[in-house]
């Protein structure tokens, strides 16, 4: 399979009153054409400046420290900030949570729509905005021509998030980057976009990175999940294997914290303790504190876990599986 | 299981609308008749803007109500007196008196129907154009009476309403004047009482800080020896210590034999006011129980339903044992709010960032009791270690907080005066799962232990399932099913109910499902402008006719299971 996105050994900091602290250890990962790769973990284990790093928008106190990433063979940390442009919106699109800071509102939707297609595809006025019909169709929207006059506000949080994906489909990407993009909707309108985003997978031709915290979004979207803890990869696999035999006490963790609609027994069982600053310093595995086994092994307060890779395509960083 | 359970809230037909200009309203909360019993969690689901926290903030009365009632039942009246009984027992007369003339003028305004269609009847609908005009005209005209006198008689069994609510059926009693001065007598006896409860208060609270000191005094030389006595001291004996340290200083000059002797001199005169109150409420219902002797004799012929024993039976029905929330005063919605709290999504708006925690905290004591700065802040810290946080918190600000302690800060203010109910307004929806899942559990634990009852708004079905005992689905300000927690999700009746189910993200997968799943199209239309009838059709896959014409009834569909919709109301049979 192609690799359309290549991750290897990505480390970054942000510098806090001077001084770096490490917010990515060691990221590695990929994400073929016609695949969808979820990124999952808490709010502060650095899945949005992983995506960040990739569309190389960090803020000016973060900095890629080493590493590399690859977007369809090209190193995207070796590009000067022009170059990047090219490939910002063109090869890779980006859709955010609140697709109303997203959209322009002195701007109709069509303005914004062409804009962006004459920009990337080089197209005339006159073909730009059949373009664009055509893409608002695609991602399910009735009434384009109408759709196309209108502004933001008049549309509502499911309708905008599809004019998004629309706008970033009509660059014709080869990877799409959703940083949670349902988690501010409605779960019947999340259910509709989710869909959505299944759907074009199969005729969009692109890998999707898809950020969630939602582990039900996971199994609703995914074909492979990375788990990222503090910083840190702590797991990855197909979606079957995280879900039907989880290795890593944090996932496994978080399986059991997330009230589970089907079971009608449910005893909730949280992860114990809080979520480490990035400038607190652990020993050893980062997760010691909360792990439920650290006991069972001395080397988790000593040094840092390796990955391990446990049946093909699962692979784990847990001293319990060394 | 409902009957021997205690109901602490009751509401009837609350409607809360939002008026945006002169001729649109917004629909937030449209008729919600519910009962929350204590001890209860109590869930409510729905998607943004269906008026679920409309709905809490209504019955908190942070937002005034449109119509309808509120009725709380945590406090007894003797405890508040609130001062609108009386006002409504003056006003007795009034109702039945307004109810009558609007019934009659309502009658002579059918008698005028009458002759016009007489009139009317006399020009031929299909003859030539003159009378054809004239015909329509006086139709026209009919049908502006009409609902005139409809109107009038709604008006008049309106105000029958707000009688009832002070006396029940008894409203519709020639006697009423006679009802009313032993309604007042009823009322200067809860007046006697209520004066007695307040003394008692300030007795006991004298009482129990007394034995507190007594008690202090004699066992707290032996608990530090104790912990002293540890080969090895732990973080909290540490802390224990040094408040048993500060506990000796300051009961060190008490003087024992001064405060049991006042203590004994307090004893009796708390046992003789208990005995006082408990005859104030009997002569009290003494009163009730002669003014109730009226109850079905000497009806008035105010309106035509008036001799119907159903009508007077649905009026006893809306006699109110508790407290209406919505006509206590200012102040005494105060007093009554400390029995009342809220809790809200984001925690850290909902602390000023310039202020610290355990002043955060403290601020609930200094603005509701009267307790000295010491106790407030003891109080405080016994607070924070409740929660789950610990005491340097008491200094740290806000920023310093993840989202997950901020939460608990919540909570804390929450619960500080002891309250029994509870709005959580999405108070987990903005934590981390891990997180989530520790707040739950505190949550629950407190009501366990202190028998609170919790409205918990949420739009996450996992979490309601899991946490709560009833649940109540909401649409578009309507209510569509409430059953208890179980129940509604092996037995879904409401179409809306199953799809909005079938949307939630699951943690099987894909390959694993065996329920086939079919997408909720569209999107929920605007409340200013709800559709006719039921306010789901639009998007209602079993949708039938009479759906888009008449709004279903809330009926009772299974035991203890309700719901909104036509496919199991009788008239769909």
């Amino acid at each position: 399979m192609e690799k359309v996105l290549d991750i290897q050994n990505l480390h970054a900091t942000f510098s806090i009153q001077k001084k770096d602290y490490e917010v990515l250890h060691d990221i590695s990962f990929s994400v073929n054409r016609n695949e969808t790769v979820c990124v999952v973990g808490e709010s502060g284990c650095g899945k949005s400046v992983t995506t960040l790093c990739i569309m190389q928008l960090l803020p000016n106190n973060g900095k890629i420290k080493s590493g590399s990433i690859y977007l369809d063979g090209t190193d995207l940390t070796k590009l000067s900030k022009k170059e990047v442009r090219k490939f910002r919106g063109k090869k890779m699109g980006m859709i955010f949570q609140e697709p109303m800071t997203a959209l322009n509102p002195l701007l109709t939707i069509g303005y914004q729509m062409r804009e962006n297609i004459i920009n990337h595809r080089g197209v005339a006025k006159k073909d730009a905005d059949k373009m664009a019909i055509e893409y608002l169709e695609k991602v399910g929207i009735a009434n384009p021509d109408k759709r196309l006059k209108q502004y933001p506000f008049q549309l509502s949080g499911g309708l905008r998030q599809r004019v998004l994906i629309a706008m970033v489909l009509s660059a014709q990407p080869s990877l799409l980057i959703a940083d949670e993009p349902t988690t501010a909707l409605d779960v019947t309108i999340q259910k509709q976009v989710l869909s959505l985003l299944n759907d074009l997978k199969k005729d969009m031709n692109a890998g999707i990175l898809f950020i969630t915290h939602d582990l039900g979004v996971v199994a609703e979207i995914a074909d492979r999940v990375v788990v990222l803890y503090a910083g840190r990869k702590v797991e990855e696999g197909t979606t079957k294997q995280i879900f039907k035999n989880p290795q890593h006490p944090y996932t496994i963790g978080l399986m059991n914290a997330v009230p589970n609609v089907d079971l009608d027994e449910f005893v909730i069982q949280p992860i114990p303790g809080t979520f480490p600053n990035i400038t607190e310093h652990i020993d050893g595995c980062r997760f010691n504190p909360r792990c439920p086994r650290a006991h069972e092994c001395a080397k988790c307060f000593v040094s840092a876990p390796q990955m391990i890779e446990v049946e093909p395509g699962h692979f784990v960083s847990c001293h319990l599986h060394g | 299981m409902s009957q021997d359970r205690k109901v602490l809230i009751k509401t009837r037909k609350l409607k809360k609308y939002f008026q945006i200009n002169k001729t649109t309203n917004l629909k937030a909360v449209e008729d919600i008749s519910l009962q929350i019993y204590e001890g209860e969690k109590f869930g409510v689901v729905g998607e943004s803007g269906c008026g679920k926290s409309t709905l809490g903030r209504t019955i908190l009365q942070l937002y005034p109500q449109t119509s309808g009632s509120c009725v709380y039942h945590g406090k007894s009246i003797q405890e508040l007196n609130p001062q609108y009984i009386q006002k409504e027992i003056n006003n007795l007369k009034n109702y039945q008196k307004k109810a009558s003339d609007y019934y009659q003028e309502s009658l002579k305004i059918d008698k005028e129907i009458e002759k016009l269609y007489v009139q009317r009847d006399a020009f031929d609908a299909n003859g030539n154009s003159n009378d054809a005009k004239k015909y329509d005209a006086l139709s026209l005209k009919i049908a502006k009476e009409e609902f005139k006198s409809k109107e009038l008689k709604k008006n008049a069994s309106r105000q029958l309403r707000e009688g009832s609510r002070t006396v029940g059926s008894l409203i519709l009693c020639e006697n009423i004047d006679e009802i009313a001065k032993l309604f007042t007598k009823a009322q200067e006896e809860v007046k006697k009482a209520h004066d007695c409860l307040v003394k008692l208060n300030g007795l006991r609270d004298k009482y129990d800080d007394n034995a507190a000191i007594i008690n202090q005094k004699a066992t707290v030389d032996g608990l530090i020896a104790e912990i002293e006595a540890k080969q090895e001291l732990s973080e909290v004996d540490e802390v224990h210590l040094n408040d048993l340290y500060a506990t000796k200083k300051k009961v060190a000059n008490a003087d024992v034999k001064k405060l049991q002797a006042e203590n004994d001199v307090l004893y009796p005169q708390i046992e003789e006011l208990k005995a006082k109150i408990k005859e104030h409420h009997d002569i009290e219902m003494g009163y009730r129980d002669e003014a109730f002797k009226y109850r079905g004799k000497n009806i008035l012929p105010i309106t035509e339903r008036t001799q119907d024993k159903a009508y007077q039976d649905k009026l006893d029905g809306n006699y109110e044992t508790g407290i209406n929330l919505s006509k206590l005063t200012k102040q005494e919605l105060r007093r009554i709010r400390r029995d009342m709290q809220m809790i809200f999504q984001d925690p850290a708006a909902s602390l000023d960032p310039r202020q610290s925690i355990g002043k955060a905290i403290e601020e609930t004591f200094a603005i509701n009791t009267n307790m000295p700065a010491h106790v407030r802040k003891e109080k405080t810290m016994q607070l924070l270690s409740r929660v789950g946080l610990k005491r340097e918190h008491y200094y740290s600000y806000p920023h310093a907080l993840s989202g997950g302690q901020k939460q608990r800060v919540g909570i804390a203010r929450a619960i500080a005066l002891d309250p029994s109910f509870i709005v959580l307004d999405e108070a987990v929806s903005a934590l981390d799962v891990s997180v989530q899942a520790q707040v739950l559990q505190l949550l629950n634990e407190l009501s366990e232990e202190k028998n609170l009852t919790y409205f918990f708004i949420t739009h996450d079905l996992g979490v309601v399932k899991h946490f709560c005992d009833r649940i109540m689905v909401m649409y578009l300000g309507n209510v569509c099913e409430l059953a208890e927690s179980k129940e509604l999700f092996h037995n879904r009746l409401h179409p809306y109910t199953d799809s909005l189910l079938d949307s939630v993200p699951r943690l099987t997968l894909q390959e694993d499902r065996t329920k086939e799943v079919q997408i909720l199209e569209g999107e929920v239309p605007s409340a200013m402008n709800p559709p006719k009838g039921c306010p789901f059709h639009t998007r209602c896959r079993k949708c039938m006719d009479i759906c888009k014409v008449e709004k279903p009834e809330y009926i009772e569909a299974l035991p203890n299971h309700f719901v909104a919709c036509h496919l199991y109301s009788k008239k769909g049979d």
